[in-house]
């Protein structure tokens, strides 16, 4: 479902990304983790196509970003760190027009944004004025986004980031019953580490902008715990490295 | 092209849900009826005066054409002024500043049809501004005989006087991501192609006096607001829509470089 070749993103004399590779395969769900600026945001940008890579390749539900941008990012639901959200707008009018700008037939659009609120606990807020909504309502209401016109592909950035304990829960149910039940690829990227084994099969771990851990979370955790994992694989690299401080 | 009208809708929808819309409509009714009527009254003064003196034969010069619709409209584009910097703002500094630009850039839409969408919507608004100045000549034509068609330019002018406005304002915010320096560059921007005019005629002469002021937008606006439709008006402010609208598009595309 997602290719990922030889993907490097340079800021000046900044490399935030370098040489990623990687696959993904209908239905799993996979968490990109890695500390604070290690590259996370900049590697999902690339895949969303936010971000032209400054080299290698990303390939969408067989569809090239670089050639066909448009069929790419049609396939993909898209959760940025912070909600890209309109105040103004009342919650069933936002998901509706995202519904709209992503292709979804307009006798279809009601049905769609009715089942996407549901899905993400919204009932009985579509009239309410998203400014007016908490932290959590507005990261379901972003969820709600990325998820209305059914994309094959959902790139999650940090979706459970300022959630309270029965909220995070929530949403780890809501991307675990996406992935099963129906069918979709997930990544999402986290920092927090239970999160990963709660949820997801596989875990990418990326650190100064390099894939340093790829593979199913019970081979990757070993004996030890996750946490081990983390702390010997994330430090700098005994070599010169200039990739720190990637912009998040 | 088809995502064109949803993205102009949200736009509209955003923008009349802000106060600054509705702020915006007041101001333009209260100058431009002051204006209005502060031209009727000097018309009609003139013509007391015509008729004290038993001067007749000045009547000619007198019409409701030159001596009321046409200096309204003049003082109306000097309002568009103040209004348009205030309307064009937050159409691109907004979407920069709280990353929604992200879910559009994201999803499967065109650049064009980003940046036309939103220039769309700003022009609803300014045929909506120039439709409630129409009310002023349409009163004339209730209760005169204005001329139709010298009246009818006069607000095509400055509606066309508008979009290009507009055009420079769209630009100046999809530069930024603060909606106050938009607002303060595009209120500049507009003055000096407001008054370039002006200058060209106190400080140069000849060649560069003629192309200086072709280059502002008063002398082709007051040539439309004359009655006198030329093609080489119309080319102006094609040119200026395009030459802009290409730049906010420019600028938007250079949004994943930066």
């Amino acid at each position: 479902m997602i290719e990922v070749k030889g993907l490097s993103k340079r800021y000046g004399n900044l490399l935030a990304v370098r040489d990623v590779s990687f696959e993904v395969q209908r239905g799993e769900v996979v968490g990109l983790l890695g500390p604070n600026g290690a590259g996370k945001t900049t590697t999902m940008r690339m895949l969303t196509g936010f971000l032209p890579p400054s080299e290698g390749s990303v390939c969408i539900a067989g569809h090239d970003m670089q050639r066909e941008p448009i069929a790419a990012r049609r396939a993909i639901g898209y959760l940025p760190e912070t909600p890209p959200l309109y105040p103004e707008m009342r919650v069933a009018d936002y998901v509706a027009y995202v519904a709209a700008i992503n292709d979804v037939a307009r006798a279809a659009r009601a049905e769609k944004v009715e089942h996407a609120l549901t899905v993400c606990g919204l009932q009985g807020l579509q009239r309410r004025v998203i400014g007016t909504l908490s932290r959590g309502f507005r990261q379901r209401v972003g969820l709600a986004q990325a998820i209305v016109h059914e994309p094959e592909v959902l790139v999650l950035d940090e979706p459970t980031s300022g959630l309270d304990p029965i909220q995070i829960v929530e949403i780890r149910n809501l991307i675990r019953e996406l992935a099963q039940e129906m069918g979709r690829t997930v990544i999402l990227s986290t920092h927090i580490l239970p999160e990963v084994e709660a949820i997801c099969q596989r875990v990418l771990l990326i650190s100064f902008g390099e894939i340093r851990v790829d593979g199913a979370l019970d081979e990757v955790k070993g004996t030890g715990s996750l946490e081990d994992v983390f702390l010997r694989e994330a430090g700098p690299r005994p070599a010169g490295d200039d990739a720190d401080d990637a912009p998040a | 092209m088809r995502h064109v009208g949803a993205i102009a809708g949200r736009e509209l929808r955003s923008i009349f849900s802000t106060p600054v819309a509705y702020v915006m409509f007041s101001v333009y009714l209260v100058f431009s009826g002051f204006a209005f009527f502060l031209s009727l009254t000097g018309f009609l003064s003139a013509l007391q005066q015509i008729q004290a003196f038993q001067r007749f034969d000045l009547l000619e010069q007198f019409n409701l054409n030159t001596s009321v619709i046409e200096p309204s409209l003049g003082i109306f584009s000097f309002v568009f002024l103040l209004l348009i910097p205030l309307l064009t703002m937050r159409a691109f500094a907004e979407e920069q500043a709280t990353g929604t630009i992200e879910l559009l850039l994201t999803s499967p839409l065109t650049i064009w049809e980003i940046v036309l969408g939103k220039y769309l919507a700003i022009l609803v608004v300014i045929g909506m501004l120039v439709g409630l100045s129409a009310l002023y000549p349409a009163l004339l034509f209730y209760y005169g005989d204005p001329e139709l068609l010298p009246t009818l330019a006069g607000l095509m002018g400055l509606f066309l006087y508008g979009a290009a406005f507009a055009a420079i304002g769209c630009l100046i915010s999809s530069l930024t991501r603060s909606q106050i320096s938009a607002a303060l560059v595009t209120f500049f921007a507009g003055m000096i192609l407001y008054l370039i005019d002006y200058f060209a005629e106190l400080s140069l002469q000849g060649t560069s006096q003629q192309v200086v002021r072709y280059l502002g937008l008063r002398v082709h606006f007051d040539e439309l607001v004359s009655g006198v439709v030329k093609t080489d008006d119309l080319v102006y402010f094609a040119v200026v829509v395009v030459f802009f609208v290409s730049g906010v598009r420019a600028a938007t595309e250079s949004l994943r470089w930066r």
